[in-house]
């Protein structure tokens, strides 16, 4: 039976599984990061793993301050995001290390908002850390928003100045490799993270150390140990078991629906005498959780706005 | 009805008095912030990126009206304040293409800035530099040039009417930059196959591991190998599809490689970035988030 139309074409079927799913998942994170700010004042702390490209930052740092040659940061050529934002935390703390060094850095952006935020970041560190004279403001630069024009400008400099560290953590497209085997050419160590999957792989083959997938969230709360940052980490864990859970279920649900029920209805909605094992899409498991579209007579008869337009006198302009 | 009185067609005088009066209220809006105590500026900035936040996210728990044309009149209440909550996200997608204009003004400050400081000190590689400058400048006067162009008379926008600007920006666009950012992409394959040399050399069990997986999907790939290796597991079964050895063609074992390696390691992957972005998102929206420089 087709549900009564109330004005959301999401909630029908079964959509609303995903925002219920995203509520249950929101509340895991906040409810952890609760935990981990009372636990840091009870003194119990969270254990989070090692992890390997963050262990390099360093080593990176160090080997760039020998060298006396400065350390390359690129936040990718996305926009301004939840991404780019945490690229920049970790270049923050990049930055920290290589100040008290006196190593040199260098930011460069293709995005005019996260040179903004960049340079409001860098020079927020450099200042908490009272070396403000070290600061550079040309260490940070806007270079282009074009993707191959930033590959070129990037290069260019990784050539150029024969950088020590590359750290490239943010989004990535094509120029991925371009950066990571530009910066191989030179002698650089580089750490390397993207939120895209189809980079990683050019990452893994080019770069020393690689932030793969979620590790590049979890980089801030390893580097900062923030109970906010190590509660959401945990709430995290807490979203995978579930997903985990849910996976083994609706395996073990469709598998056991599929060998000891049938269907009666056929696909023509007819009723048959002949039960017939079920498909894919009949199975309760896959219905909780796909989308079915709007059915046509779903969609209210609504009226039409009245026409605001001022009306002009026949023949008049 | 209330953004009615914020919205003028493009080009008209209305729409100039109005983005008048706005870039005013913006540059009063900036100087009132720039002179009140951080504490009160940080209050500003939470209230403001909450109820962005919240206007997105409302935007995507609130029913969303079937099938809605913009002529029609909401069907209910449901239904008016999912229309009022579209356009209350259209407008925040218009406030956002201003500030990213403004932005990049501040990203051509910077070019402006590292590398007319090199050309006027003379620093090492100042030619480079030179060299960007006249570029980026001659792009903006053509660019402009062209845009006025084809705004006083579109009959220059066919290629039969085209004048200086036209002819001057094509080669410019089209004939250098599109054609240099190919060559960059170009280039790639020769990284690839650098990298790839690097990443397949035998040192471990993994690097192994990969080395064959990869031989066997690019063999799977060569039409001439894949070919040769379907005829000799034909000669195998004796043409017998239901023979087990029918499974050991490059093709099946690279589609097996595909679906029981790869995808579900994509998805995993995949997974563990969407929860880290939805966790991360949560931290900006309720200002939980300090940053590392903090």
């Amino acid at each position: 039976m087709i549900a009564q139309y109330t004005g959301g074409e999401q909630y029908y079927g079964t959509n609303w599984m995903q925002i219920v799913l995203v509520l249950i998942f929101s509340t895991f994170i906040i409810l952890n990061i609760r935990r981990a700010e009372a636990g840091k004042r009870s003194g119990k702390h969270i254990f989070i793993r090692r992890i390997a490209g963050l262990n390099a930052i360093d080593e990176a740092i160090g080997r760039a301050t020998e060298m006396g040659k400065p350390v390359l940061m690129v936040p990718g050529i996305g926009t301004l995001s939840a991404v780019s934002v945490q690229a920049l935390n970790i270049f923050g703390h990049v930055t920290r290390s290589a100040a008290r060094f006196a190593t040199p850095i260098r930011l460069c952006c293709a995005d005019a908002a996260v040179y903004t935020v960049a340079q409001e970041i860098i020079g927020e560190v450099y200042q908490s850390e009272g070396l403000s004279e070290r600061y550079d403001q040309d260490s940070v630069q806007f270079v282009s928003d074009r993707q191959f024009a930033f590959a070129t400008g990037v290069s260019g400099i990784i050539h150029r100045e024969k950088v020590a560290a590359a750290f490239f953590l943010g989004e990535f497209f094509a120029e991925s490799l371009i950066f990571a085997e530009t910066a191989n050419a030179v002698g650089a160590i580089q750490v390397a993270g993207s939120t895209q999957n189809t980079q990683t792989p050019f990452f893994i083959a080019a770069c020393d150390y690689v932030l793969i997938s979620d590790e590049f969230y979890a980089a801030s709360a390893y580097l900062s140990r923030q109970p906010v940052l190590l509660g959401s980490l945990v709430g995290q864990d807490w979203i995978k078991m579930t997903m985990i859970a849910i996976t083994v279920l609706g395996v073990f649900g469709n598998s056991c629906e599929r060998a000891f029920t049938k269907a009666t209805e056929g696909p023509d909605k007819k009723v048959y005498a002949t039960p017939r094992t079920k498909s894919a899409s009949e199975l309760t498991m896959t219905k909780f959780v796909s989308i079915e579209p709007v059915p046509e007579k779903m969609v209210p008869k609504r009226e039409e706005k009245p026409d605001e337009t001022p009306k002009t006198e026949e023949g008049a302009e | 009805m209330m953004l009615a009185q914020f919205i003028a067609p493009g080009g008209s005088a209305d729409a100039r008095n109005l983005a008048f009066i706005w870039f005013l209220v913006g540059v009063a809006v900036v100087v009132a912030l720039s002179r009140t105590p951080s504490q009160f500026r940080r209050h500003v900035v939470t209230a403001f990126t909450f109820s962005a936040g919240l206007l997105y996210v409302m935007s995507w728990l609130w029913p969303k009206p079937a099938a809605y044309n913009p002529s029609q009149l909401p069907y209910n209440n449901v239904e008016s304040v999912g229309v009022k909550i579209a356009e209350g996200v259209t407008m925040m997608g218009s406030i956002l293409q201003v500030i990213q204009g403004v932005l990049l003004f501040l990203g051509v400050y910077s070019v402006l800035r590292i590398h007319g400081g090199r050309l006027t000190k003379m620093r090492k590689d100042w030619q480079y530099s030179a060299a960007l400058l006249v570029a980026m400048f001659t792009m903006i006067i053509i660019g402009y040039w062209d845009f006025y162009d084809g705004r006083q008379n579109p009959n220059v926008l066919s290629a039969e009417n085209w004048g200086f600007a036209q002819y001057a920006k094509d080669f410019l666009f089209d004939g250098l930059l599109q054609t240099m950012d190919a060559a960059m992409f170009s280039i790639i394959a020769f990284f690839i196959l650098n990298a790839a040399y690097r990443a397949f050399r035998i040192r471990s069990v993994e690097a192994t591991v990969l080395l064959a997986t990869a031989l066997i999907v690019m063999l799977a790939l060569m039409g001439g190998v894949e070919y040769a290796s379907g005829e000799f597991v034909k000669r195998v079964t004796l043409e017998d599809p239901g023979h087990f050895f029918n499974n050991f063609t490059l093709t099946s074992i690279r589609n097996w490689i595909g679906a029981v390696f790869q995808q579900p390691s994509i998805r995993g992957l995949e997974w563990g970035i969407g929860i880290g972005a939805l966790s991360m998102g949560l931290r900006l929206w309720l200002n939980m988030e300090r940053g590392l420089s903090s």
